[in-house]
């Protein structure tokens, strides 16, 4: 009789748990609302943006929306903007901007649209163009909008750690012209230019063809083995021993420009431990890299190949760079 | 309340039933019956695992010995071997990470153990670097 009971209260609780919830249809707030997301993925570096995408709202018999801004803890560069266009996707697939108010007004570390067509939703765009004196710290922002039944709201977004990092995009180097490479200086000179800066030459680009040997496109440091840099004309008292490890399939986003979602950030310099890596590397590809590490111990760096044309003899590359000391 | 001392008995007896004394060496890896004792198959990538090998590694069962010409360049300080060793065989040293070969007078040498754990044979690593 006991067992029949159990079973009963069983059978019961099956049923009650699998009993669906009845759906209702959410009632939206009868109030000024907003909403904001981070749309930028990777490391904060100054120079380039930080992109938010703030959406406000309100009931239509509520009122309008008459101002939006952003206030950043740390003012934003001259380029930082509020978006003054609301978008939408057209049958073709693009954006099309319908202007909500004027375009926007930094004063200080704020960026206010005001708005002059009668809107009730709206998500605006802001694009904080991070400055150098943010470098290393902390940012944070306050989104806020005002409607004109005198109702207000703000949204807080942040912190976001700003990258010490440098980068430089896109640099031409060619076997025996500009081939010489200096990480302090982020640049690429030719002969020329290098003999007046020969101390802040960390690594020579060469190209050489040699028969059953896989050299191809190298970079190796003044100080280096000199069996790896064949026929080459050092500017004199070029010797720094820079460390260089060759890397495959670290296509970082803002070196390469590609699909790949791969973000090299302050971090990954922090751990890097090349301390054993030999002052070359040959052999590169396009789409290969170097972590690499100056004779001072001052920077390291990483060293993306764009481009590698062997016909030509030269290369694209771009460089992220942590300054340690 | 006998029924579930007959489910306990029971369930306890089969429980018995599935533990078997298996011979386990100190790696806690299966002693098997098998003698085979030679390396199949021997890689040797570079820090951006990738390979160095120019071509095939020449591996030598009777000799033991394994020739691997590299590219020339190699950084043979920082290189990461891959061996491929017969059925339930495992190998000594084992490789926990980068592994210096530059010093090309004197070569590596990896000892494969058969899986019943009585054949030892000695490997050494012959790198010669493409010229």
């Amino acid at each position: 009789m006991r067992n029949k009971y159990f079973c009963y209260t069983l059978l019961l609780l099956f049923v009650i748990g699998c009993k669906d919830d009845k759906y209702t249809v959410p009632v939206p707030k009868d109030a000024l609302q907003n909403d904001c997301i981070k749309r930028t993925l990777g490391p904060n570096l100054a120079g380039s943006n930080i992109e938010f995408a703030y959406a406000m709202a309100l009931p239509a018999s509520k009122g309008k929306i008459v101002s939006a801004q952003v206030e950043a803890s740390i003012a934003g560069a001259a380029a930082t903007y509020l978006e003054n266009k609301s978008y939408y996707t057209n049958g073709s697939g693009v954006d099309v901007g319908v202007p909500i108010g004027d375009p926007s007004v930094n004063e200080a570390a704020f960026t206010r649209v005001t708005f002059t067509k009668d809107t009730n939703a709206v998500t605006l765009r802001y694009y904080y163009s991070i400055p150098q004196e943010a470098r290393g710290k902390s940012v944070k922002f306050t989104f806020s909008v005002k409607s004109s039944n005198g109702e207000s709201v703000s949204y807080a977004m942040g912190p976001y750690v700003i990258s010490k990092m440098d980068m430089v995009l896109d640099l031409p180097v060619k076997n025996a012209d500009s081939c010489f490479i200096s990480i302090a200086d982020m640049a690429v000179y030719n002969a020329a230019d290098a003999a007046a800066k020969a101390d802040k030459i960390d690594l020579v680009y060469l190209y050489r063809s040699i028969p059953n040997i896989s050299f191809g496109h190298a970079l190796v440091s003044p100080g280096a083995d000199p069996v790896y840099l064949p026929d080459v004309v050092l500017p004199p008292n070029a010797n720094r021993v820079t460390k260089v490890s060759k890397v495959w399939n670290l296509r970082d986003f803002n070196l390469a420009r590609l699909q790949y979602g791969i973000y090299i950030d302050d971090l990954d310099f922090q751990q890097l431990d090349i301390s054993n890596a030999p002052g070359y590397a040959v052999n590169f590809k396009a789409e290969a890299g170097a972590w690499v590490e100056t004779t001072d111990g001052k920077y390291r760096a990483y060293i993306y190949i764009n481009k590698a044309d062997n016909a030509k003899k030269s290369a694209v590359i771009s460089m992220k760079r942590y300054t340690l000391k | 309340m006998k029924t579930y001392f007959k489910i306990i008995i029971v369930l306890l007896l089969t429980a018995l039933g599935c533990t078997k004394d298996v011979p386990v060496d100190e790696d806690g890896l299966l002693v098997t019956s098998r003698a085979e004792c030679y390396v199949s198959n021997f890689e040797l990538l570079g820090v951006d695992f990738q390979t160095v090998r120019t071509k095939n590694a020449v591996i030598d069962t009777v000799a033991c010995t394994i020739n691997v010409v590299v590219f020339y360049g190699t950084d043979l300080k920082n290189l990461y071997p891959q061996f491929t060793l017969v059925t339930d065989a495992k190998l000594d040293p084992k490789i926990t990470g980068k592994v210096d070969f530059s010093d090309l007078a004197n070569p590596r040498s990896y000892t494969v153990i058969s899986g019943n754990r009585k054949v030892r044979k000695t490997y050494k690593i012959l790198i010669t670097v493409q010229s």
